[in-house]
C-alpha cells in the first residue's frame, strides 16, 4: 500500500508560517525516493509524519491504508523506520548488543526469535565482533552502522532515512549505499532525505525537490540534476558530474550522467582529435 | 518533560520588563522576595503576591510562569502532603509551598523576561568574578540546546517503540532511562565542547576584559523600581499594621 500525503499543511505551535504547504505526494510500496531541498525546505518536517510524530495541521497522510492522525506512534514506527539525522545521538544501552535489542522488545517480538535477530543484523551491518562493547567506544562509522542496525533490525516495510551521509567519510559513505542497494533490492519502499545531491546522485531515482515547504518538482533524478536554474533556485548546486556535463555540451544527452558516460565522451573526442591529425 | 523544558526557554518580547536594565529587575526580584520570607501567614503572602503578577503580566510572561507552576505541582503536592503529617492543619501545611510559589513568581520577574546574554553583564555588573558569573551565564544558556536534545532524543527513541505513558508509575519513571542517558552523555560532551571553545577564544577568569554592550541605567528604570520598592514598603507597613493579616492565621516557619 502507498503512503499519500492529502494536501497537507502543517504549522509548528511556536511558528505563524506554514513549514509544510500543501504537500501532495503519493509514494508507492518498493518505491525508492529521494527528497531534496536546502536547510528549512521542510524536509525533515515531511518525514516526521511519516510515523505519527507531526500530525498534520490539515489535510492527511496516510500510511499504508492507516491514516497518521489517530494512529499511536509505535504502531506507525513498526512499520515506518525512521533515522534521523546524527542517529547515534539515542544509545544508551550497555552493549551493542542491547541496542540492537531494545526496539525489538519495545514491539513485542518473542524472547527466543530476539537473540537470532540481533545476530543476523549485527553481522549484516558488520558489528558482530563489537556486540560485547559499549556503543559510545565505536567509531563515528562503526555509530552510524549501529543506529541504523538498530533501526533495521525488526524488517521495516518503509525505510526513511534523514540526511544519512552526515559527518561519513569517503568509506563509510560506500557502506551506507552498499546497505540502501541492499534494502531496495530486498523490495523495501525507501525514502531518502538529503541536501547532498552528490549521494542522491548515486542512485537513478524518483526525486522530489522542496522549497519553504512547497514541492517545487517532483520527476527522475537525472532530469532534476539537468537543470541548474532549478536547483540554485532551491539552494542547491548541479552534482559535479552534471557541471562537468554541461560544461562539454551534454545537455541533450539522454540517459543518466555518471562518470562511465563522461569518460567515453571525452575518450570519444580524444580518439577523434587524433584521427584528424593522422 | 519536553514541555517543562520548553517553558525555560527565553524567547523575547517587546514589553516594558524586557526593556528594563536587568540589575533594576534583580533589585526588584530580591524586593519582593525579601518580605515573602519574612512574613509567614496564608493571607500575608497572598497579598505580597497581587503585585508581583502584576508585574509579570507587565512582561507578559504569567501564562508561562503559570506553566511552570503546573509543573512543579506534583513536588507541592508531596510536600503539603508531608507537612499535613507531621503538622495537622492544612493552612500550616499550605503556607510553605505558597511561599516558594511566589518566591518562583518574584523571581521570574527577572529570570524570565531577561536575555541570558545580558545575565553575564549583569552579575559582572556586580563585581561577581568571572568565573562563576560565567558559569551561571552558561547554564542558563545550556537550557535552549538542552530543550532541542530533549526533543530529539524523545523523537528518536519513540521511533524505535518506546511508550513513554505505558505501565504502572515505576514502569513509567523507567521508560525515561533511554531519554535521560543519552541526555547526560551528550550534555557532558557539550559541556567539555563549550569549555574548549572558551579556552581557544582566550577566556580567562583573570583577564581584564571589555564589553561589546554596556548596560545603562534609564530615568524610566529608576521610576520602575521606586515604583516597585514603594509597592513593597506599602504592602509591608499594611501587613505589619492589620491585625487581621497579621495576627488572624498562624505564621508557619520553615
Amino acid at each position: 500500500m502507498p503512503i499519500i500525503f492529502d494536501k497537507v499543511y502543517y504549522r509548528y505551535p511556536s511558528s505563524t508560517k506554514y513549514a509544510l504547504n500543501n504537500i501532495d505526494l503519493e509514494i508507492r510500496e518498493g518505491e525508492v525516493i529521494a527528497i531534496l531541498g536546502d536547510n528549512g525546505a521542510g524536509k525533515t518536517t515531511l518525514i516526521k509524519h511519516l510515523n505519527g510524530l507531526l500530525k498534520p495541521t490539515k489535510g492527511e497522510v496516510i500510511v499504508d491504508g492507516v491514516g497518521t492522525r489517530d494512529a499511536k506512534v509505535s504502531d506507525l514506527a513498526k512499520k515506518v523506520a525512521l533515522v534521523f539525522q546524527y542517529p547515534e545521538k539515542m544509545f544508551f544501552s550497555e552493549s551493542v548488543y542491547d541496542e540492537v535489542g531494545f526496539a525489538l522488545k519495545n514491539f513485542g517480538f518473542n524472547k527466543d526469535v530476539i537473540p537470532h535477530i540481533i545476530e543476523k543484523t549485527l553481522k549484516t551491518f558488520w558489528l558482530w565482533g563489537y556486540r560485547d562493547r559499549s556503543p559510545y567506544t565505536l567509531s563515528g562509522g562503526e555509530q552510524r552502522r549501529l543506529a541504523l542496525a538498530s533501526i533495521l533490525a525488526w524488517d521495516p516495510k518503509y525505510i526513511a532515512l534523514d540526511e544519512p551521509t552526515a559527518g561519513q567519510d569517503a568509506i563509510q559513505r560506500e557502506i551506507l549505499i552498499q546497505i540502501i542497494n541492499r534494502k531496495i533490492n530486498e523490495g523495501k519502499t525507501v525514502i531518502l532525505v538529503s541536501h547532498d545531491v552528490e549521494f542522491v546522485a548515486e542512485f537513478s531515482i524518483r526525486t522530489v525537490l522542496m522549497k519553504k515547504g512547497r514541492i517545487i518538482f517532483d520527476g527522475e533524478s537525472d532530469e532534476l540534476f539537468r537543470r541548474h536554474d532549478l536547483l540554485g533556485d532551491a539552494g542547491l548546486t548541479q552534482p559535479a558530474l552534471y557541471q562537468i556535463g554541461r560544461e562539454l555540451g551534454l545537455d541533450n544527452f539522454k540517459g543518466r550522467i555518471d562518470i562511465e558516460s563522461i569518460v567515453n565522451y571525452i575518450r570519444g573526442l580524444v580518439e577523434c582529435g587524433e584521427q584528424r591529425r593522422s | 518533560m519536553r514541555g517543562a523544558a520548553e517553558v525555560l526557554r527565553y524567547r523575547y518580547l517587546d514589553t516594558i520588563l524586557s526593556r528594563l536594565d536587568p540589575r533594576i529587575k534583580i533589585v526588584i526580584s530580591i524586593a519582593y522576595s525579601i518580605p515573602t520570607i519574612i512574613f509567614g501567614g496564608f493571607i500575608q503572602l497572598l497579598v505580597i503576591y497581587i503585585p508581583i503578577l502584576l508585574n509579570l503580566a507587565l512582561g507578559k510572561v504569567l501564562s508561562k510562569y503559570f506553566k511552570t507552576i503546573l509543573y512543579l505541582t506534583p513536588f507541592m503536592i508531596l510536600i503539603t502532603i508531608l507537612n499535613y503529617l507531621t503538622m495537622g492543619n492544612i493552612v500550616s501545611a499550605l503556607t510553605p509551598v505558597i511561599r516558594i510559589v511566589i518566591l518562583i513568581a518574584a523571581l521570574d520577574i527577572f529570570f524570565l523576561t531577561t536575555d541570558p546574554d545580558n545575565f553575564i553583564l549583569t552579575l559582572e555588573s556586580f563585581k561577581l568574578p568571572l568565573s562563576i558569573s560565567l558559569s551561571f551565564a552558561l547554564a542558563l544558556r545550556f537550557i535552549p540546546s538542552m530543550v532541542q536534545q530533549i526533543n530529539e532524543i524523545v523523537e528518536a527513541q519513540l521511533s524505535r517503540g518506546l511508550q513513554l505513558d505505558k505501565g504502572n508509575i515505576f514502569t513509567r519513571i523507567r521508560n525515561y532511562i533511554p531519554i535521560i542517558v543519552p541526555l547526560v552523555i551528550l550534555s557532558i560532551k557539550r559541556s567539555i565542547e563549550v569549555a574548549e571553545s572558551l579556552e581557544i577564544r582566550g577566556v580567562h577568569p583573570k583577564a581584564r576584559r571589555t564589553h561589546y554592550i554596556e548596560l545603562k541605567i534609564k530615568r524610566s528604570d529608576l521610576i520602575y523600581l521606586i515604583g516597585n520598592l514603594l509597592i513593597v514598603i506599602v504592602i509591608s507597613m499594611i501587613i505589619m499594621n492589620t491585625p487581621f493579616l497579621n495576627k488572624y492565621l498562624p505564621e508557619i516557619n520553615f
